[in-house]
């Protein structure tokens, strides 16, 4: 899941969970209204240098209201944003390190590529060979080269897209804001210039912030994940975190897709000690879910959640062992995707609990079809306890 | 009447911005679409009867010489001749009436000093008006259809009756004296009307809405992100208007200025009304041949070379206008 140079395995970078470490940019209590309207809601982040940090969330949460702040075309109302030492917010736009690309591109469409390139440059009076080798070596970057002299409306979508994030790194900015930057490419062209941001990214040792509506998209290049809501931030974590243990149900259900039950917590499991069981139904058997290490038990009766991702839940014919949590239904629908299918299963007190399968088979050998009575069962450590 | 076509010409080009590119032109001989062909043939009908065919006679007075008669100009066709009458004419013309416009320097004194006017008065009009219709894109978009209507307001009175007035302003005794004497800024009163600077102020002021109108269409359809983006590489906002905001709106800028440039070179009533007695302007020159001399050959070829004169920057508009149409902008 992780593509990331930054969040696979391999490699240990995480800064955020180092408390020497100074972060780049600090965002203290800043509220942003317009109006009386309320878009960025007290506020409080930190992003770390050679981060790659996905801000996801519904429209109108407040994500580009957010980088616009930080690039410098909105003031908070309230609160400060830091870079290192220095206030942000005295800093007018075309000061500060930062470079935006935009969502709309916002070429100059009298400019060549190569002069749209060369702009952010020449702003800096660097000298003309150095300026001309840097856009080469950008216009290298993004393969642009036999579109050097073009003006971008004689240039494709996909073209344009790509100027625009040539430019936005021209500079070298310490800080890169991309706006949905990928939105308007076909998915081919948008994994490879996935790979290509997280290749540049590797080189240029440039910190990321990406808004993005593409939750893959926000699990594979990401560090980090920052998940809005109405101007507030729900949870931040890891791609895998974020996934595996979100806090809550809302960060569950927004990230991919997922089974939730409600109940009360009943107390620990007799054999396993880092279980907890959850009563759902007075007249089936209370869930098993496995408690993260250390296990802090909470309160016997308190109203919690557990969240289950399809994909963890199987289903069989027959009677399961070896799991933690069995529950009897029938196959209400199937929805095929090509490499998995989906099975939608009625309990017999009508939950609906979903089940993925990777297609192993061919379609017409599947052992289960509509109807079928069915067990769909998840082990303990498959499922996470929301509180809210 | 010629160049007024002319003007019509330019500013239809200017507002629905989309003239017939030489491709369609080519697509309509077709004969497939002669429902297409036809509706393109009644503006070419206009064309030729009201602006060809004047101006041809117009010409042709032009080659002809003076006579106190009725046209006051000789060789006329008679019908009753037929061919030989035809050819009568034809071999009557010369182009004497040409030559006398080389010889005598009020002449091309008279078209140096409208071109130099229309120049002037054009860049006045682009320096009053570029703040105006800046100002104007970036109101609020729900004042700009009132502030739109403000610009176009003047031409609900007639144009006559607002040089008139600007005597009454300008003149010794009028209110611009009176207020800035009021105010103590000046002792004695300016002399103002009967200037060249009255003819200025009179031609920046009827033709300001030309120049406002463009510029206007090409500033409000810029993008303001290009200015975030402008400042957000590096740029500050007065120099990202220099070198985003001028630019794009140049197409607003050029034809603002040919559309003001070009009824203001053969301007004929403010020069008369405002203008002094040395105030030379072509079209006054034209007129005074024309009504007082009653020398209508010569009055003809002064006609026929402000046409000349002004085709040059009609064609370069229209280049320009191609250009712009090229661009898909
Ligand atoms: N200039 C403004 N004036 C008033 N309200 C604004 C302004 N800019 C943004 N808002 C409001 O602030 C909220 C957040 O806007 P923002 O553009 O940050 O959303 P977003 O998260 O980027 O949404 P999307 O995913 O649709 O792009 C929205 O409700 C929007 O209507
Ligand atoms: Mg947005």
């Amino acid at each position: 899941m992780n593509g990331s140079p930054n969040s696979g395995s391999g490699c240990n970078f995480a800064p955020w969970s180092d408390p020497k470490e100074k972060p780049l940019i600090r965002f203290d209590a800043v509220t942003k209204k317009f109006g009386d309207f309320v878009a960025i809601d007290n506020l409080n982040l930190k992003i770390y240098e050679r981060e790659f940090f996905a801000l996801l969330g519904p429209s109108g949460c407040g994500k580009t209201t957010l980088m616009r702040m930080l690039a410098g075309f909105e003031q908070p109302t309230m609160g400060s944003i830091m870079m290192r030492q220095q206030h942000l917010t005295d800093i007018p736009p075309h000061r500060r390190p930062v470079n935006m690309m935009f969502q709309s591109y916002a070429l100059f469409p009298h400019m060549s590529v190569e002069q749209n390139i060369a702009f952010g440059l020449k702003q800096e009076k660097r000298p003309k060979a150095e300026i001309k080798d840097r856009v080469e070596e950008m216009i290298a970057l993004v393969q642009l080269q036999a579109f050097a002299k073009r003006k971008p409306h004689q240039l494709s979508g996909g073209q344009r897209q790509r100027v625009a994030l040539a430019r936005s790194l021209a500079k070298k900015p310490k800080l890169l804001l991309l706006d949905e930057p990928l939105g308007a490419l076909d998915r081919k062209l948008r994994e490879q210039t996935q790979f290509e941001l997280m290749t540049i990214q590797e080189k240029l040792g440039t910190t990321f912030v990406i808004v993005t509506h593409d939750q893959e998209e926000a699990m594979t290049v990401a560090s980090r994940i920052a998940l809005m809501d109405q101007g507030k931030l729900v949870q931040v974590s890891t791609p895998r975190e974020i996934y595996e243990t979100p806090n809550s149900r809302y960060v569950a259900d927004f990230l991919g897709d997922v089974n939730i039950i409600g109940g009360h917590i009943l107390g620990p499991d007799d054999k396993e000690d880092d279980i907890v069981q959850l009563a759902w139904h007075e007249d089936y058997a209370p869930l098993r879910i496995r408690l993260p290490q250390p296990v802090s038990f909470p309160e016997k009766g308190t109203e919690r959640w557990v969240a289950v991702r399809p994909e963890k839940v199987r289903i069989t014919k027959e009677y399961p062992t070896d799991t933690h949590n069995i529950l009897k239904g029938k196959v209400l629908d199937i929805a095929y995707t090509g490499n998995i299918s989906t099975y939608h299963v009625e309990t017999e007190d009508g939950q609906i609990i979903k089940s993925q399968e990777a297609n192993l088979e061919h379609l017409h050998r599947r052992a289960i079809t509509w109807d079928d009575e069915v067990y769909v069962h998840w082990r303990a450590g498959g499922c996470v306890l929301l509180e809210r | 009447m010629s160049e007024l076509s002319n003007i019509t010409e330019g500013a239809g080009l200017m507002t629905n911005g989309q003239p017939d590119s030489p491709k369609t032109q080519r697509r309509m001989s077709l004969p497939k679409n002669w429902g297409r062909c036809l509706l393109i043939l009644v503006p070419y009908i206009w064309l030729l009867v009201l602006f060809l065919v004047p101006f041809i006679i117009v010409v042709k007075i032009s080659l002809s010489d003076t006579a106190i008669a009725m046209p006051p100009y000789v060789p006329t066709f008679a019908w009753s001749e037929g061919w030989t009458g035809f050819w009568n004419m034809i071999s009557g013309w010369d182009l004497e009436n040409f030559t006398w416009l080389m010889e005598d320097d009020l002449y091309w004194k008279s078209y140096l000093s409208s071109l130099e006017i229309a120049v002037v008065s054009s860049l006045l009009a682009l320096l009053i008006g570029y703040p105006i219709a800046y100002s104007m894109a970036r109101a609020p978009s729900e004042w700009r259809p009132t502030l739109l209507m403000l610009i176009i307001l003047p031409f609900w009175t007639s144009f006559l009756i607002r040089v008139y007035a600007w005597i009454g302003i300008l003149k010794k005794e009028g209110l611009l004296n009176m207020a800035l004497m009021h105010l103590g800024i000046i002792d004695d009163p300016l002399t103002i009307l009967n200037t060249d600077i009255a003819v200025y102020i009179g031609i920046v002021y009827s033709y300001l809405p030309f120049m406002v109108l463009p510029l206007y269409s090409s500033l409000e359809k810029m993008d303001d992100s290009l200015l975030e983006a402008a400042t957000d590489l590096g740029c500050s906002p007065f120099k990202a208007f220099w070198l985003i905001t001028v630019p794009l709106s140049m197409p607003g800028i050029l034809a603002g200025c040919f559309l003001v440039f070009i009824p203001a070179v053969g301007e004929f009533v403010i020069p008369d009304l405002l203008g002094g007695s040395n105030t030379l302007m072509i079209g006054k020159t034209l007129w005074v041949e024309f009504f007082s001399n009653r020398d209508w050959p010569v009055a003809s070829a002064v006609a026929v070379i402000l046409l000349i004169l002004l085709v040059v920057p009609i064609v370069l508009f229209q280049r320009q206008q191609e250009k712009q149409q090229e661009k898909g902008a």
